[in-house]
């Protein structure tokens, strides 16, 4: 279940998109980050990873780059806190 | 201005701006620019006036937005200044002669490439794809935009014009390979500039288009284009120490790489003509690795950074007591600038955030610091400065 790193990305992605004075659209799992559905840039993208390493205290990349398109992908990268 | 094409554009060559097409003829009906500075904004604008300003035999400037051209001076004979994106807002200007800006650049024809632009046309890399597309009578294809070009966009057109040739910053690549999805794209050349090329990037580049020719370059404002390296690996091999391409030469002196290069800015170099890169290297076995700037700055998204000129910046704020900003790795942007602040008692949290966002407004995106944490006190190393890698 990756429900509730889902819904962490969907609020810290609102948080950035707000900061910009953008709206974000409804996220869902197939929402892609960087190919134009997101109100979003790759600085933008950098800074959500910073924030869920803050907030889960996990960084999936620290061993190297791993391949995520999609919202999906990416939760599924970070293992649920219990 | 009218009549045959500059030497160093083929008569084939075309740029498509978003809608627009341009062929020599359309470049040279392009109003020339008054007093020597044009508004480096367009491919198709920034071609026309470095004709305009051959013929003429003046100077030009090419200008990007924020500074004001007022005071500066065309000189004497065809040369071209550009402007540096500088980190403090206030924008470095050097002057290049023509031919040296070209450098490398060898005028083979190449029928049917189709370029990518990913750089800003008035930045030195911008420069050079756009001259390497015009003297190999490419297809150069740039989508307009005041300054931020998304990714999603390039990769928008890259798809509709089946682009061949790409160039861009390891940052814009890894962006780039997300917005592409799997979509195909008949790449014959990926080339990489602007920030160190790391080995995990080479591979998920040479595994994606396993038929393009793979090569990262190194090349600096100062120090012109330098040397392009083909062989996949990250850095240079070290035996170009003793033996360097294209007519360099390459010494490590206090582990910073120092070039004497036929291209270097004149007036930059010391009495031997040797030029200081600032980039700080280490040899590991057969290869030279780059390990960061000698100053400190670090490299966002292609764009050289100060987190130190940033913190001051952050230290002059309302409300703020202390602030450290500090560079993280990132796998998207290769580092992000991020900042811890400490508030001043009583002070609202809301109120000193809108001050930050304030006081770095005028910054390129890359300098501002991003992911802000509130604390009550700065941590601070064993010898009581402020650790400025950031929490490990």
């Amino acid at each position: 279940m990756t429900n509730s790193i889902f819904a962490l990305i969907a609020e810290e992605l609102g948080r950035i998109a707000a900061d910009k004075g953008e709206a974000l659209p409804s996220l869902t799992a197939d929402s892609r980050f960087l190919d134009g559905d997101l109100p979003i840039d790759s600085l933008d993208l950098a800074t959500l990873l910073v924030v869920l390493e803050q907030r889960t205290g996990q960084d999936p990349f620290r061993e190297g780059f791993r391949q995520f398109t999609t919202v999906g992908e990416l939760a599924a990268l970070y293992t649920v806190p219990v | 201005m009218t009549g045959r094409p500059p030497d160093w554009l083929h008569p084939a060559f075309r740029t498509i701006e978003g809608e627009e097409i341009f062929t020599w003829a359309d470049l040279a009906d392009l109003p020339v620019p008054v007093g020597g500075v044009v508004q480096a904004d367009r491919p198709s604008r920034v071609l026309a006036a470095l004709a305009a300003a051959e013929a003429a035999g003046q100077g030009l400037l090419l200008a990007r937005g924020a500074s004001d051209p007022e005071g500066w001076q065309p000189g004497q004979g065809f040369t071209v200044t550009l402007e540096s994106s500088g980190t403090t807002g206030t924008p470095k200007r050097l002057r290049h002669d023509f031919a040296r800006l070209r450098g490398r650049l060898r005028g083979v024809a190449e029928d049917g490439a189709r370029w990518l632009l990913t750089y800003d046309p008035g930045a030195f890399a911008g420069l050079q794809v756009m001259l390497t597309a015009a003297a190999a009578g490419a297809l150069l294809v740039s989508v307009p935009g005041s300054g931020v070009v998304t990714v999603a966009a390039l990769a928008q057109a890259a798809r509709r014009h089946a682009v061949t040739h790409v160039s861009g910053t390891p940052s814009f690549w890894r962006a780039f390979l997300m917005a592409l999805g799997d979509a195909e794209l008949p790449l014959a050349v990926v080339t990489l500039g602007g920030e160190a090329a790391d080995q995990p990037l080479l591979d998920r580049l040479a595994a994606r288009f396993p038929h393009a020719r793979l090569r990262h370059i190194y090349a600096s404002t100062e120090a012109g284009a330098l040397f392009a390296v083909a062989d996949g690996r990250a850095g240079f091999p070290a035996a170009w120490l003793d033996d360097a391409p294209d007519g360099l030469a390459l010494r490590i002196v206090d582990g910073v790489l120092e070039v004497r290069s036929p291209r270097a800015a004149p007036g930059l170099t010391d009495g031997e003509g040797w030029l200081s890169t600032g980039d700080l290297v280490e040899r590991k076995g057969d290869r030279v690795l780059f390990a960061g700037r000698l100053d400190g700055l670090v490299n966002v998204g292609g764009v050289k950074v100060s987190a130190e000129a940033v913190e001051r910046r952050l230290l002059a704020v309302d409300g703020v007591a202390d602030a450290m900003v500090f560079a993280v790795p990132s796998p998207i942007t290769g580092h992000l600038l991020t900042a811890t602040i400490v508030a001043v008692p009583g002070v609202d949290e809301a109120t000193v955030r809108a001050g930050l966002r304030a006081a770095t407004a005028d910054l390129p995106p890359a300098a501002r610091p991003r992911a802000l944490t509130f604390a009550d006190h700065i941590p601070l190393s064993a010898a009581g400065k402020k650790s400025r890698k950031g929490p490990q």
